[in-house]
């Protein structure tokens, strides 16, 4: 790899970083916008104009506060876990398509994801949030309190039971873009037409388990307040906290990123239309990938908002209740639905 | 003996007693204003009406009885007041019949037409025999629409006392008790019906040295003390039952405490030792030697300067000094005014530990203070205890009377004095004492001793600590502590208000001052301990039951049993008196 | 519990609402229509709230012909269930007879109840309108008698509440 290249996709990274950190720290306040308006309020409207830089104010309160570490707690892993949890949402941004390729450099074209082209990808994906359990747990565990304890504790249940229907669901995805790569599967939508008229079940399966996987509400039982005092981030304070926190946010992008990719055709914009054609553009022309680009975040962000309407519409569930539903209901239709799909593809493929 | 029926009880009772006599020897409370136990009966206030009957008899002198077994009786037509009607054999009365209640309750309505509504303003207010018969006697509403009559307010009667003539119910028990019990007649009734008041006579005062007991047996808040006067509300002072420590009679007495201050004494009812009575020396006396001119903090002169130093360094000094001298170079004055307890250990420290037999007390006797109702000339609570305690000068040694002497011929090295200030004896020996080379000073106020000391020991008073003294009549009787000293920091028998009770160290109203002084005991018993004694003893309690262990004065006595029979004889703890009712004028019997 | 008659979650309810999604839907679209309402809030230091007479904000002291009515009886105290308010008498020549020395309300303390202006002889101490209340510190906190005191004329709203409702 020549140093020109090294150097461009590490301005790259350092790009998306950031901006994904910055989105995240937006969603917090899209979340505090949303609720309020669900409950009739105004929302944050202090810091400028309708509350805009509230975000900055928040990460700028949070980077001043006072770093308090329990004297029990287990200061090495205290701080690793959020790191862990803030690492892991990042990881996955760099196989999520995010566009096309908009420029070419030396014969190596450059978009705004990393890695569109790992073949791989959704294994990528799938590992990654297998690890974000680390960060959840480790935290609950190294604080050496009971109720981060707990929250740990019922957040690795929690994300181990709903993984499997997670990834049962993306198997009805794969069988019928026949790829593991997120643009070949992309670009099998565009051609056939959106997974998500094919596979609504495992759609359904898929956002359920992603509220579970990002520890959403109604499945926010980690940390949950009423209960768990603050779950598995009660003895976080400061920016620690705040990668905790903004680690959750980051993990609802990537899952509406990887929804959107899976299920919402990437950056198509109408189903069964060649919108290239029709507005007489080449596919790969700028125009056109950065329209595509902006339908792929807007499908993204579409899917976090309905995180967050969800979250203040919908009570929390019974920890009972959580996991009949993971291993009753979504277990076995994640597995009706790949026979019946492999049955069709036999049938009609 | 006459034979009689209250409310259904058949009674047996000395001729010539009330109803309402009989009936409180019974237990049978009538209620009432103007009669009291130690005073003449007047039968002006007309609460205890009664209604009184005779047996029914028919025509042959049988009596008659009812279907259902009980006499049947005739009534007399008019109610009786149970306070001036002589019990004769075979009377019937009932106090609570509906009937009767409802005389009463007619009494209590005439009443309180003309007695302001002053509560919020009364000191007596939740301690008013008005107020808690108000709450059984009367609807809560008044029917009287018209003006209340206006009188003088603010009358000063005596040096002590303040009248208010509108709350005044007339009931004449200051008037008796200045005729007959202070023997002071200079208070009357003037004025006609609703004109009628209290005054005294033309160019006369009420100053009795008894004079303030009518502020306890005002049955209302007419008569109130000039010196507590608005201090606090009766219900924010802790109260704790004491002994006063004015004279050696040991007039039983309790103690309002509020915010860590006395703010005033009342007498308890004894019997054997003061009645319901004390007198106005000791009322006004007790909260200025609690609160007043008091040491705290131990201090070790240096340099000829008294300066702070901590217990344990004032304690070691002290055993220092004690150790480096020979035993008869050492002479020990106990106290008259310490406690049992603290004459007794300091007696064991001279005895046993320093093997001295200068031991002595200093008397306090006054020719002109006692009288022949209460006071006695011996001014110190005491004498007799420290004296019963082992206070007393062993042989070969010397006591107070050569001190001045062999203090100028140096033949006195350590000078240890518990609470006296030495110029109680007399000037002579105080200037002489600062002759010796180590004067150890034990004492709870700030008196010429203390200036004069060499190591001064701040003690607790008698208001500070558990305890007992001996009165002149040898009775044994039990204290309890009501302040809060950095020592006892509540200790679990002490009472509290309820500003004690929830305070917080942040809120004002309970951060009064807590005195840096010990009980003299705990300060002896470091010393001996010092000094190679293994004395353990934990509270006031064990230094007196080790008292009653070995010493024969105190035998079969304990807190417990000197509390429960309001004291013991020296001498009978085996053997207390009879138990009577006790009358408590302002205490309504639950129903 | 044989003879109990149970009324389970499925037992109540229908098919489709044992299934959860139709509710699930139709929940969201109620708070989905929540959003397009117009919001309650008041912009709060530009759009000041004026209480009503029965508001019990801060405890006060009425000040009457330049003196409180207050004769410190201190029934305020003794009633005060969190102990808020110390009371210390004084003998004044005034027909009252005594008058407040010092009156201090632990506003740290104080949980608004109202019970010491229910218990007040004197209509003397009064909820008023004041719920502006910060502290830089814990002394701060407690009100003494120069804050305390307020204008008769100020707190005509409660005083004409007083006697009519109560």
């Amino acid at each position: 790899m020549d140093p020109i290249q090294l150097l461009i996709i590490c301005a790259q990274a350092g790009m998306l970083v950031n901006l994904m950190l910055i989105a995240a720290a937006y969603m917090v306040l899209a979340e505090r916008k949303v609720a309020a308006w669900i409950q009739g309020r105004v929302g944050p409207n202090r810091v400028g104009p309708w509350g805009l830089f509230q975000s900055f104010a928040d990460v700028f309160k949070l980077y001043l506060k006072e770093d308090v570490v329990p004297a029990a707690a287990d200061y090495k892993f205290h701080a690793l876990a959020p790191i862990i949890s803030i690492a892991v949402a990042i990881t996955i941004y760099a196989v999520i398509p995010w566009s096309g390729p908009l420029v070419t450099i030396d014969g190596h074209s450059y978009g705004l994801a990393m890695a569109p082209q790992m073949n791989v990808a959704i294994l990528i994906i799938l590992a990654m949030t297998s690890v974000g359990v680390y960060g959840v747990a480790l935290a609950g565990w190294s604080s050496n309190n009971k109720y981060s304890l707990m929250g740990g504790l019922r957040s690795a249940a929690q994300m181990i039971s709903y993984e499997l229907s997670m990834g049962l669901a993306v198997i009805g995805v794969v069988l019928i873009s026949g790829s593991l790569n997120l643009v070949e599967i992309i670009n099998s939508q565009i051609a056939n037409g959106w997974n998500i008229m094919y596979q609504p079940v495992a759609f359904l399966i898929f956002f359920v388990t992603s509220l579970a996987e990002t520890n959403r509400a109604p499945f926010d039982l980690p940390e949950a307040e009423p209960e768990l005092v603050g779950g598995y981030h009660t003895e976080y304070t400061g920016m620690k906290f705040g990668l905790l926190y903004l680690a959750e946010y980051a993990s609802m992008l990537a899952a509406g990123a990887i929804m959107a990719t899976l299920f919402l055709g990437g950056w198509d914009m109408i189903p069964f239309v060649d919108e290239a054609a029709l507005l007489g553009l080449a596919p790969d022309s700028i125009p056109m990938v950065v329209l595509g680009h902006i339908t792929f975040v807007s499908k993204a962000l579409l899917m976090v908002f309905v995180f967050i309407w969800i979250r203040w519409s919908l009570p929390r569930f019974r920890y009972d209740q959580l996991m009949n539903l993971g291993w009753k209901v979504l277990l076995p239709l994640a597995l009706a639905n790949i026979a019946v799909t492999g049955i069709c593809l036999l049938l009609f493929g | 003996m006459p034979q009689l029926i209250i409310d259904g009880r058949v009674l047996e009772v000395e001729p010539g007693k009330t109803i309402i006599e009989a009936a409180f020897e019974n237990g049978i409370t009538i209620p009432h204003f103007c009669w009291h136990p130690a005073l003449s009966p007047d039968g002006n206030c007309r609460m205890c009406l009664v209604t009184v009957g005779a047996h029914k008899k028919d025509s042959d002198g049988a009596l008659l009885y009812g279907d259902d077994g009980n006499p049947e009786v005739s009534w007399f037509p008019k109610k009786q007041i149970a306070c001036a009607t002589p019990v004769t054999d075979g009377m019937i009365v009932d106090s609570i019949s509906k009937e009767t209640v409802e005389t009463q309750n007619a009494v209590m309505e005439f009443l309180l037409i003309n007695h302001p509504l002053d509560c919020p303003i009364c000191d007596e207010a939740g301690q008013c025999k008005l107020q808690e018969y108000a709450l059984v006697h009367s609807k809560g509403k008044s029917r009287f629409d018209e003006e209340k009559v206006a009188k003088d307010k603010r009358v000063q009667l005596g040096p002590n006392i303040i009248f208010d003539g509108e709350r005044c119910i007339s009931c004449s028990r200051c008037i008796r008790f200045a005729d007959e019990v202070a023997k002071q007649p200079v208070l009357t009734f003037v004025g006609r019906g609703d004109k009628v008041t209290i005054t005294t006579f033309p160019d006369t005062t009420f100053d009795s040295p008894y004079s303030m007991n009518v502020i306890d047996i005002c049955p209302v808040g007419a008569l109130t003390s000039m010196d507590f006067r608005f201090k606090a509300r009766v219900w924010e002072m802790s109260f704790t039952d004491s002994v006063c420590p004015g004279c050696a009679r040991g007039c039983n007495i309790s103690i309002g405490v509020m915010n860590n201050e006395v703010l005033r004494t009342e007498p308890v009812t004894n019997m054997h030792v003061n009645n319901y009575w004390m007198c106005d020396h000791g009322r006004l006396a007790v909260p200025t030697i609690v609160n007043n001119n008091r040491t705290s903090g131990p201090m070790i002169r240096r340099d000829g300067v008294l300066e702070s130093v901590t217990w344990d360094e004032a304690i070691a000094a002290t055993v220092e000094r004690l150790k480096s001298f020979k035993p008869q170079e050492i002479t020990i004055l106990g106290s008259s005014l310490a406690s049992n307890e603290d004459n007794y250990l300091l007696a064991k420290l001279a005895k046993e530990q320093l093997q001295t037999s200068n031991i002595d007390y200093i008397q306090h006797l006054s020719h002109d203070f006692g009288d022949d109702m209460l006071r006695v000339n011996e001014t110190a609570p005491n004498a007799i205890g420290a004296h019963t305690a082992g206070i007393a000068v062993g042989t070969n040694g010397h006591g107070v009377a050569k001190l001045v002497d062999r203090i100028k011929h140096g033949d006195v090295k350590v000078l240890v004095v518990l609470e006296d200030s030495l110029d109680d004896f007399s000037d002579e020996l105080a200037e002489a004492s600062a002759g010796v080379e180590a004067l150890i000073v034990l004492t709870s106020h700030t008196n010429l001793t203390a200036k004069q000391a060499s190591i001064l020991l701040p003690t607790t008073v008698f208001a500070e600590t558990e305890g007992t003294f001996t009165n002149i009549h040898h009775r044994v009787q039990h204290f309890s502590p009501a302040v809060v000293t950095k020592d006892n920091e509540r200790l679990m028998t002490m009472k509290q208000s309820r500003w004690d009770k929830f305070g917080a160290p942040n809120d004002r109203w309970s951060s009064g001052e807590k005195r840096d002084a010990r009980p003299a005991w705990k300060i002896i018993q470091a010393l001996c301990v010092g000094l190679g004694a293994n004395y353990a003893f934990g509270s006031s309690g064990d230094v007196f039951n080790d008292m009653a262990h070995h010493l024969s004065g105190f035998k079969d006595m304990s807190y417990p049993s000197l509390k429960k029979h309001q004291g013991l004889i020296l001498g009978k703890g085996n053997s207390p008196e009879k138990e009577e009712e006790v009358y408590q004028s302002h205490v309504m019997k639950p129903a | 519990m044989a003879n109990v008659k149970t009324n389970t979650e499925a037992q109540r309810l229908t098919f489709w609402e044992r299934i959860y999604l139709p509710e699930i839907a139709r929940g969201m679209g109620l708070t989905f229509k929540q959003m397009l309402q117009p919001t309650f809030t008041r912009q709060y230091p530009e759009e000041r709230w004026e209480p009503e007479g029965s508001y019990r904000g801060r405890p006060v002291l009425v000040l009457e012909d330049g003196k409180e009515r207050c004769v410190a009886c201190g029934l305020c105290s003794r009633v005060c269930p969190a102990l808020a308010i110390e009371v210390r008498a004084a003998e004044t020549t005034d027909d009252k007879e005594r008058y407040p020395e010092k009156f201090e309300i632990n506003m740290l303390r104080c949980i608004y109840c109202g019970f010491c202006e229910e218990v007040c002889p004197e209509e003397a101490i009064v909820m008023s309108k004041d719920y502006e209340l910060v502290f830089g510190s814990q002394e701060e906190g407690i009100l003494g008698k120069e804050k305390l005191l307020v204008p008769v004329a100020q707190l005509r709203d409660r005083l004409e509440f007083l006697r009519q409702w109560k």
